[in-house]
């Protein structure tokens, strides 16, 4: 976005750029290049769209926040935020930069921009709202600015927290949190501004000169790695997806965050993992370990016969369809971390996805 | 074709930004200069035995550097600090702030230490660029600073206590990384100006590393306790006898203690706080975040609305803890000090060669006493105010019971009431003309027996008395404090703290004068302070006298003042006649 002559150029060629950006930035003096502009952040950009966020606070569970981030998007009171949980619980307020509180309902949702939009209870019509039809795109190398609620440090009308950035690359991105994926399939925005904290998910993610990028996303870790992901939706995709939303267009073909996917088999559990589960006849059968094949990768993992899997990374397990549901989508030598209760006592191991 | 275009790139890429490329490298030369002006400041703070570590920074030549509380609290009474040059110095801990998370230190050695310079953190704005020195992870053998780049993300942040104490009030909220050894080190602005101290962060499923929220208490809120940590005590924090809450979009006073001065000005519950301490209050948040950077003992000015209009009147701010020793530290809330777990204690080996023995030559720089974090400081400042007051004085030809007859002027409200003032080691008596009048009983002092037109008049000539008549036999006890800002002249003075019979007096001294500017004396809880201001002393009267003193007028906020004409040494006998006719 600042340099002029990147425009009109197909998608292709984007990519060979971005790579030509990031090869100018491995070689001085062609890396200080990049920036047009050497602020890192104008102090009026910060405060002109301070404006428009707004602090969600409503229902946690376990180590999910009970606060986010929204943003103003219309003079009526419509924001963005992130369809993560603080929206299916129900209850929320949200707290406007001058410090006003409102309930919210939400307007609808968008699964695979991982987007909702949300409205204000009032009859007002003169809230400060950043222009949603108005954004740019970034490149590797750019400058960004993240917005955001993040660890509750602004009560009321205090201003929210601003940290600065660079734009490292547009990718798919194959992350998500415990059993939970990631819906998004298209590109989004990788940053190195730590922005995946608590609570800035729904963040407002700017270009120096205060332009829309994205909307920063939610605590997830990269499948691959186990990183926490610092990322955000890009605006020019999210803006399709509001402009049905605000349109009264459900684009929504199931009304659940949750992945669809079909759970890993028993017959499956046995001869990849070596592990053997207490057979599901109830509904509830909790997931005893029943058997584990020796030099195995659940045997590498020091799983016994009789161990009662309490945990898988972050998700609680209490039945065997519960750990055979977390199972799906992983992939080969991804680490997961397990946690049984043996003879009454917590052992957490480690177990290597054959 | 690609080969094309990414030519075509690579020109139109250099020719737009030749521009800006010239700006960057100058503004980066720039940083680079700065850095190599203000690193030398910054120290590498370690407890003498070797174990952890955090930072500091110098802030004058005679070594005095402050740190955070939390990372001198473990390192003993001496510890080992280095500095970018390479070389470790010893230090002795000068005085602690357990409340707000600050230490003092003195590095020793040298009278030649280089040392920072203090911005105005008030002045900065989110999105300033900032700089993090400091020494995170103890990466530096040779104890050159790490320096870590980034922006103001938030200000006049509220970060709640650990426990009671560790609160970071009114702080600034950064995003460059701050790590564990980071803590007690300096923030600067990019113009290398000293703005604030990294002490905490947000913590959270990373475990003890850079979060991107970090704090800096503010360098306004260390430099209001600067003087108070060099008397070497266990510095504490204000608060008010009232307190607020947020209603309809107002701040509200909610509850005022009646034995409180702001109560005895008028304020009620259900008031409207408009200011305090100078500055706007929008919320009870506002309100909590600005009183936290006050030390105990500060008068401020308050601002409230009532059904009568708007009122300003001053209040001291009450101590908030009144420690005794030092606070262990909680276990709640992750701290960046120290080294993360795993680190390998045995990597730098000059600090295995020391034992945590306090150096032999700088052992008296160390005394213990309950309510101190180290009494010799406190004697210092004892030193430096009070003995050449006491020195000013000749009291070999004194007794208690020498009585002063003095003839004095009154000036209130442009009258002149001449009347004559009688002053004992017990009592003390003004008859004026045109004024009723009154006694003041050492043994009874009230405030009630002050005339309420020269309230305090009475009970501050027996001070002065005191101290010209019996020097320091006169007082149980004299107290380095630190310094205040008298109001309303907004004079800085040095203060001493007396007791004598019970009452509580706080001397206000300045380097014009070997005697005091000021004396404020406290009576019983109820009752107003006196606020007696003494202006030229001179020696031509047969005691050290000042040609004039001022009583503050609690009402009006502004002097009264009482000119001395003549003074005339008696008995104690003829001066109470005097003062009863």
């Amino acid at each position: 976005m600042n340099d002029n002559c990147d425009a009109n150029i197909n998608s292709t060629v984007q990519r060979l750029m971005a790579a030509t950006v990031l090869l100018l930035t491995l070689f001085a003096p062609f890396s200080s290049a990049i920036q047009a502009d050497i602020q890192l952040v104008k102090p009026e950009v910060a405060t002109r769209s301070q404006q428009s966020l707004v602090k969600l606070f409503g229902v946690g569970a376990g180590q999910l926040d009970s606060y986010g981030t929204a943003v103003l998007i219309t003079s009526e009171g419509h924001a963005v935020t992130v369809w993560n949980h603080l929206i299916n619980t129900g209850y929320l307020t949200a707290v406007t930069a001058d410090g006003q509180r409102f309930e919210v309902e939400v307007t609808g949702t968008d699964r695979s921009r991982d987007l909702a939009v949300i409205k204000l209870q009032t009859d007002s019509t003169d809230f400060p709202h950043v222009d949603w039809k108005q954004y740019a795109s970034a490149d590797p190398g750019d400058s960004v600015v993240a917005l955001s609620n993040m660890f509750r440090v602004a009560a009321g009308n205090e201003p929210v927290s601003v940290v600065h950035g660079i734009m490292a690359a547009e990718s798919k991105l194959d992350a998500g949190l415990g059993r939970w994926d990631l819906p998004v399939q298209n590109p989004v925005y990788l940053i190195d501004a730590i922005t995946n904290n608590s609570g800035a998910a729904g963040g407002l993610l700017l270009s120096t000169n205060g332009e829309l990028l994205g909307m920063l996303g939610r605590e997830i870790r990269h499948r691959g790695t186990g990183v926490w992901v610092n990322y955000a939706v890009p605006w020019k995709e999210l803006a399709p997806g509001i402009d049905r939303i605000l349109k009264g267009e459900s684009n929504d073909e199931d009304n659940s965050t949750e992945t669809k996917s079909q759970p890993i088999d028993y017959r499956k559990l046995t001869s990849d993992f070596g592990l053997t589960l207490l057979p599901g006849f109830l509904k509830k059968t909790p997931a005893y370990i029943d058997r584990v094949i020796a030099n195995s990768a659940a045997d590498k993992a020091k799983l016994q016969r009789g161990d009662l899997i309490v945990m898988v990374d972050e998700t609680v397990i209490q039945t065997v369809d519960d750990f055979r549901a977390t199972f799906t989508g992983r992939r080969k030598g991804q680490r997961v971390s397990i946690t049984v209760s043996r003879s009454g006592e917590l052992f957490a191991t480690t177990l290597i996805i054959p | 074709m690609l080969v094309r275009i990414f030519t075509a790139l690579l020109l139109c890429h250099a020719a737009s930004s030749a521009l800006a490329d010239d700006q960057l490298l100058k503004k980066q030369e720039a940083r680079i200069q700065t850095i190599q002006r203000i690193a030398p400041s910054v120290v590498c703070v370690m407890p003498a035995g070797g174990q952890g570590g955090g930072s500091g920074v110098l802030i004058s030549p005679d070594g005095f550097a402050i740190s955070n509380f939390h990372v001198t609290s473990g390192s003993g009474n001496f510890m080992k600090c280095g500095l970018n040059d390479g070389k470790l110095y010893d230090a002795v801990i000068v005085g602690i702030d357990p409340t707000g998370d600050v230490a003092l230190i003195k590095l020793l050695g040298r009278d030649d230490f280089p040392f920072c310079t203090p911005g105005n953190s008030d002045d900065v704005k989110v999105g300033d660029e900032v700089l993090a020195l400091g020494n995170p992870f103890l990466l530096a053998d040779d104890f050159s600073p790490t320096i870590t780049y980034g922006i103001a993300s938030g200000v006049h942040r509220y970060q709640y206590p650990a426990d009671t104490f560790l609160e970071y009030t009114d702080c600034i909220q950064i995003d460059a990384s701050i790590n564990p050894g980071n803590s007690g080190g300096p923030l600067f602005d990019i113009q290398g100006r000293w703005i604030g101290i990294n002490g905490r962060a947000s913590f959270e499923k990373r475990g003890r590393i850079n979060s991107g929220a970090a704090y800096a208490i503010s360098v306004n809120q260390v430099l209001l306790f600067i003087d108070q940590l060099k008397s070497g005590r266990i510095v504490d924090h204000g608060r008010t006898e009232f307190t607020v809450g947020t209603a309809d979009g107002k701040v509200e006073i909610q509850q005022v203690s009646e034995l409180s001065d702001v109560w005895r000005r008028g304020m009620r519950s259900g008031d409207e706080l408009i200011s305090f301490a100078g500055r706007a209050i929008t919320s009870a948040n506002d309100f909590k975040n600005i009183m936290g950077i006050y030390p105990e003992g500060t008068r401020v000015p308050v601002t409230y609305r009532n059904d009568e209009g708007v009122h300003t009147v001053t209040t001291r701010l009450s101590p908030l803890h009144q420690f005794q020793k030092a606070p262990q530290l909680p276990t709640g809330p992750p701290q960046p000090e120290g080294p993360p777990p795993g680190e390998d204690p045995d990597r730098n080996p000059v600090l295995l060669d020391t034992k945590p023995q306090p150096p032999k030559q700088y052992e008296h720089l160390f005394e213990e006493k309950v309510g101190f974090t180290n009494f010799y400081f406190n004697q210092l400042g004892i030193g430096k105010y009070w003995t050449p007051a006491l020195k000013a004085i000749d009291t070999s030809k004194s007794a208690d019971a020498r009585a002063w007859k003095l003839e004095v002027t009154a000036s209130i409200k442009g009258i002149d009431y001449p009347g004559i003032l009688s002053v004992a080691g017990t009592v003390a008596g003004i008859d004026a003309k045109g004024l009723p009048p009154a006694i003041q009983n050492a043994e009874q002092l009230s405030g009630e027996s002050e005339l309420p037109q020269l309230y305090g008049l009475l009970t501050g000539a027996m001070q002065w008395h005191r101290l010209a008549e019996q020097g320091q036999d006169g007082f149980s006890e004299s107290i380095y404090i630190g310094s205040e800002t008298l109001l309303p002249s907004r004079q800085k003075v040095q203060i001493i703290q007396t007791r004598s019979a019970g009452t509580t007096c706080r001397w206000g001294f300045t380097n014009q004068s070997r005697l005091p500017v000021s004396v404020d004396i406290q009576f019983s809880s109820g009752a107003d302070e006196a606020r007696i201001r003494f202006d030229e002393w001179h020696n031509e009267l047969s005691i050290p006298a000042p040609r004039r003193i001022a009583i503050i007028d609690h009402e009006q906020e502004a002097p009264v003042w009482i000119t001395i004409d003549a003074i005339e040494i008696g008995t104690m006998g003829s001066s109470k006649n005097g003062a009863g006719e």
